[in-house]
């Protein structure tokens, strides 16, 4: 099973509709609040990314469905300049020392599986799950 | 677990709202504590104590529910800030152990032989300020009774500094263990020094060569503190004072060298800037006291005098060295 | 454990005063002003220095490194108002030889 929907990323305001879009899919999955906050936030995050650094991109939630297990993915893609440093900024204290929040460890920390794939000058793409227990 | 949790969670919860006494916060704090140790999330205590409410208190207006959800949300980057700070915790506990490993490294590799002459007293005590030093000493002693000792400081303290000291010993051992006059061996670690180190990084250092049988020291500085000549038959201390410029400076820097004849019972003292830059709430700790305590223990060991020495001006300071602490004392017998 | 840095620059000629103490602490701080500047073609600099109540061997080394790489492009480097203390530390490590330095005479501590 996988059904799908997306929120493409321009404004400031967008981060709350990708927010919206992901609370709606894991309320409607069965998470519980504190879950839901959760997963909203890492959507946040990363929503936040990519109208910070790449100006535009795209966040899509996944419904999952794998061995009888419901879980939800978020996909956020940009074709932004890329994460030279992928080690320092998943690095803790790198993002939170400057003050920009959780970051992409805090993300990783709230979800349950965490794949970035990014290519200097092409884009960002990151993958982050969390399954329904 | 989580469902023990929650039930404990409102057992304590209820018997709070029933009397409100300070024996019920009391146990409501140690129930935290074990929250903590069982890494359970501020979010989630929140979301416990929603549980525990809407148990209780079923009949409460909706807003009160919520604000609860609200809080959840509030509570989420401080859940995570808690696991980075664990996190960064470990990492610390990783740094620390190697700092462990390395200061050992530094120890081995630094290790110098203490001279054995007659007619000379050696007393020698040096204390980093953190787990890596930033002083160094390198005795060179051969069978013709002489006995060369430097006593080096790279600015700074820690690693790095620890780092640019090997360069030091390395510097020294190319002198292959020959009685060289000082001015050569500070010229030669000087060149050594300014090839290799970055230009707001230097070392200081004391140059002695100690010769037993006519008990002359003939000694140069590169920018160190100067060493003190104690004189015992008249009783007072002077500064050895030599010229010459801090090492990885400049190339070109020259370094005088003077020799001074020792009587039985004189001192020579030669020491870092830890010892002599010590601070107390009234100030800085002026060398003559530290001549005074020298004086006061000038008939025991030199061991005895320097570790006296070290023990006085700790007490002074609280216990903090803020410096690498490095004195040597050779006294002539 | 403070210090003050200020520095001004006109037509090459830089002026600064620094106050408080320049120890491991510090220096950075310092370090890091003086290093907006040091890259310019013949910089004369003046650093006034009166107000500086402590300075160790990592605050020396600022100089250091401040005073070379400002020489080596032709510029020149004068600390000025160096109390007794200051004075001495120039002089044990062979820094006052090189480098123009100038003490208020006495007082300072």
């Amino acid at each position: 099973m996988s059904n799908q929907s997306s929120v493409e990323i321009l404004t400031e305001w967008d981060i709350v509709a990708a927010r919206q879009l992901g609370r709606n899919v894991a309320k409607e999955l069965g998470f519980g609040t504190v879950d839901q906050a959760r997963i909203t936030t890492a959507i946040s995050e990363l929503a936040r990314n990519i109208y910070l650094y790449a100006g535009q991109g795209r966040i899509e939630i996944q419904q999952l469905m794998e061995n009888g297990i419901k879980g939800i993915l978020i996909i956020a893609a940009d074709q932004g300049p890329g994460i030279p440093d992928i080690r320092k900024v998943m690095e803790d204290g790198f993002s939170t020392s400057g003050g920009l929040g959780a970051g992409l460890p805090g993300v990783k920390r709230l979800m349950d599986e965490f794949k970035i794939e990014t290519i200097p000058g092409e884009g960002t793409d990151i993958r982050a799950t969390k399954w329904l227990r | 677990m989580v469902h023990k949790i929650e039930n404990q969670y409102k057992e304590i919860l209820n018997q709070y709202m029933q009397r409100q006494s300070e024996q019920n916060l009391y146990v409501g704090q140690n129930f935290s504590r074990q929250l903590i140790s069982e890494n359970i999330s501020p979010e989630e205590v929140i979301s416990v104590h929603k549980a525990a409410m809407q148990e209780i208190y079923k009949d409460l207006p909706e807003v009160v529910w919520h604000s609860f959800d609200f809080l959840v949300e509030m509570m989420i980057n401080y859940g995570l800030a808690l696991q980075e700070r664990q996190s960064l915790l470990q990492r610390q506990e990783e740094i620390r152990v190697e700092m462990d490993l390395a200061a050992n490294v530094q120890e081995t590799l630094l290790k110098t032989k203490l001279p054995t002459l007659d007619g000379l007293d050696i007393g020698l005590l040096s204390i980093p300020a953190r787990k890596m030093n930033g002083d160094y000493i390198y005795f060179i002693s051969d069978a013709e009774g002489h006995a060369g000792i430097a006593v080096a400081d790279v600015i700074g303290k820690g690693l790095p500094a620890a780092l640019c000291m090997s360069m030091v010993k390395f510097g020294m051992d190319s002198l292959n263990h020959s009685p060289a006059n000082p001015s050569e061996v500070l010229g030669v670690i000087n060149r050594v020094v300014e090839k290799s180190i970055d230009d707001s990084m230097f070392v200081s250092m004391f140059y002695g060569r100690y010769d037993a049988v006519s008990a002359q020291m003939t000694y140069g500085s590169a920018g160190h503190e100067p060493a003190i000549l104690y004189r015992a038959k008249t009783n007072d201390f002077s500064e050895l004072y030599a010229k010459g410029l801090l090492l990885g400076v400049s190339p070109a820097a020259t370094y005088e060298e003077h020799t001074v004849q020792l009587e039985e019972n004189d001192m020579v003292i030669m020491m870092t800037d830890g010892v002599t830059e010590g601070r107390t709430d009234q100030g800085f700790i002026e060398r003559e006291v530290i001549f005074k305590m020298i004086e006061e223990k000038k008939d025991e060991p030199a061991q005895v005098i320097v570790q006296y020495v070290y023990d006085a001006l700790e007490r002074m300071q609280n216990a903090v060295l803020s410096d690498d602490f490095t004195l040597v004392i050779y006294k002539k017998v | 454990m403070n210090i003050q840095v200020e520095l001004e620059e006109t037509n090459n000629t830089l002026t600064g005063f620094i106050r408080g103490e320049i120890d491991a602490h510090t220096a950075p701080v310092l370090r890091e002003k003086l290093e907006m500047h040091h890259h310019k073609e013949g910089l004369n600099a003046v650093l006034d220095l009166s107000d500086v109540d402590y300075m160790d061997s990592t605050g020396l080394g600022v100089f250091v490194a401040f005073y070379k790489s400002v020489n080596a492009k032709g510029g020149h480097v004068k600390l000025k108002g160096l109390s007794t203390r200051l004075k001495r530390l120039f002089d044990i490590t062979g820094l006052g030889e090189i480098m123009d330095i100038e003490s208020v005479g006495k007082g300072g501590n």
